[in-house]
């Protein structure tokens, strides 16, 4: 079982179909530090919402691995408290929108900061919860406005980038608060990048591992494009797609492409070299 | 080998309109951010952003970059000085 379903799950089949995870307080007293925080640049917000900083890239160069390492687990000790997340399927990103209110249509923050996106360009990520209610304090956060959707609209909207090719995943904001739908691609999605090139664990692997079964491919290649982790590649000599279970996220957006049905999603549970590898 | 990438925060004014850099780097090194941080109840000045490398590892060294720059305000080294 992945570690946040166990902490957070409460007898639901995942963590985020746990109602709870999607309840929190609108307003709260902060703590001063956090606070203090607001009031001065930031290394996320002057530099592209990097989460390592020169130094660990200067580490990693000089082969440093114990410093490597030490950054990394403050990092991603932090980040799992405060702001991480987990791959998930298109129908479950569909189900979520039915347990879970207000959502709502918002710009997103990587994107803007890694390609410089006009507003009206970039309408791509999900807010959700009652912190969409308090979108006029943090402006620039939601720059471009907040555009609340009815739940079959927000599913509509989760078909259309799926199409286009966005990988879904939720973001806690205050684990395991839930309130974040993010729909992201390699590399100006921060996550993405951290987790596939720095191998920082700030976006976790889904429930979910595609497998292909060489029956049903002909080899149309169509899926290949689909993969945002570096998982699937082309097997020339066999005239098959491949698919690196080990690095595969189970987004499953190869599979909704694949007009043979070759490819299919199993429970990353049931296979037990790779139950645990999140 | 990792650059060192500097940007003239004087004669870049107003990235978030222009971005040439953003979009001819081949590997999306740099990105935007803003030397205020976050503001409450107020939308960032577009004269806040601020262009930073953050990908350094990604970096060819192919001064696309550089070229583009209407405002020259790009400096990029493999040596750790200013060369251009
Ligand atoms: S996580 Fe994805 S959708 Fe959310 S802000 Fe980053 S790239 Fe955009
Ligand atoms: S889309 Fe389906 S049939 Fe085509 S290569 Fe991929 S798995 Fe094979
Ligand atoms: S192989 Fe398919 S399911 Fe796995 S990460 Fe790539 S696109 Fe997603
Ligand atoms: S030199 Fe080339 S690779 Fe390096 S930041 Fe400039 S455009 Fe990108
Ligand atoms: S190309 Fe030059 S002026 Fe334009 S955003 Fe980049 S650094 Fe600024």
């Amino acid at each position: 079982m992945c570690d946040w379903c166990e902490k957070y799950g409460d007898g639901y089949e995942r963590w985020y179909f746990n109602p709870a995870n999607y309840a929190r307080r609108l307003y709260k007293i902060r703590k001063e530090e956090a606070e203090a925080l607001g009031a001065e640049a930031n290394p996320q917000a002057a530099g592209g919402m990097s989460v390592v900083g020169r130094d660990f890239l200067e580490a990693r160069e000089r082969g440093d691995m114990a410093e490597v390492e030490r950054v990394k687990q403050q990092i991603e000790s932090a980040m799992w408290l405060t702001h991480c997340g987990q791959v998930i399927t298109l129908e479950e990103a569909l189900k979520i929108v039915d347990i879970m209110y207000p959502i709502s249509l918002i710009t997103c923050t990587c994107r803007r900061s890694m390609e410089g996106l006009p507003d009206e360009e970039n309408f791509t990520c999900m807010g959700m919860g009652a912190g969409m209610y308090k979108w006029e304090r943090w402006p620039d956060t939601y720059r471009g406005g907040v555009h609340f959707l009815t739940p079959d609209e927000a599913k509509e909207v989760l078909a259309k980038l799926n199409k286009r090719g966005l990988v879904h995943s939720i973001y806690t904001f205050g684990t395991p608060y839930l309130a974040g739908l993010c729909n992201c691609d390699y590399p100006d999605c921060a996550a993405i990048r951290t987790v596939i090139d720095l191998g920082i664990k700030i976006l976790w692997k889904g429930h979910y591992v595609a497998k292909i079964d060489p029956e049903l491919c002909n080899g149309c290649a169509s899926c290949v494009h689909r993969c945002q982790f570096r998982a699937l590649s082309f097997v020339p000599s066999r005239n098959k797609a491949y698919i690196d279970q080990f690095q595969c996220f189970g987004c499953g957006l190869c599979a909704t492409e694949c007009d043979q049905e070759a490819i299919t999603l199993v429970e990353r549970a049931s296979l037990p070299a790779l139950a645990n590898v999140w | 080998m990792l650059p060192t990438i500097t940007v003239n925060d004087e004669k870049c004014k107003e990235p978030i309109s222009c971005r040439k850099c953003l979009l001819i780097c081949p590997t999306h090194v740099l990105g935007l951010g803003t030397d205020v941080g976050p503001q409450k109840f107020r939308e960032i000045d577009p004269s806040h952003f601020i262009v930073r490398a953050v990908r350094f590892d990604k970096c060819s060294g192919c001064m696309d970059c550089v070229k583009v720059c209407p405002q020259n305000a790009i400096q990029l080294s493999f040596s750790g000085g200013d060369a251009r």
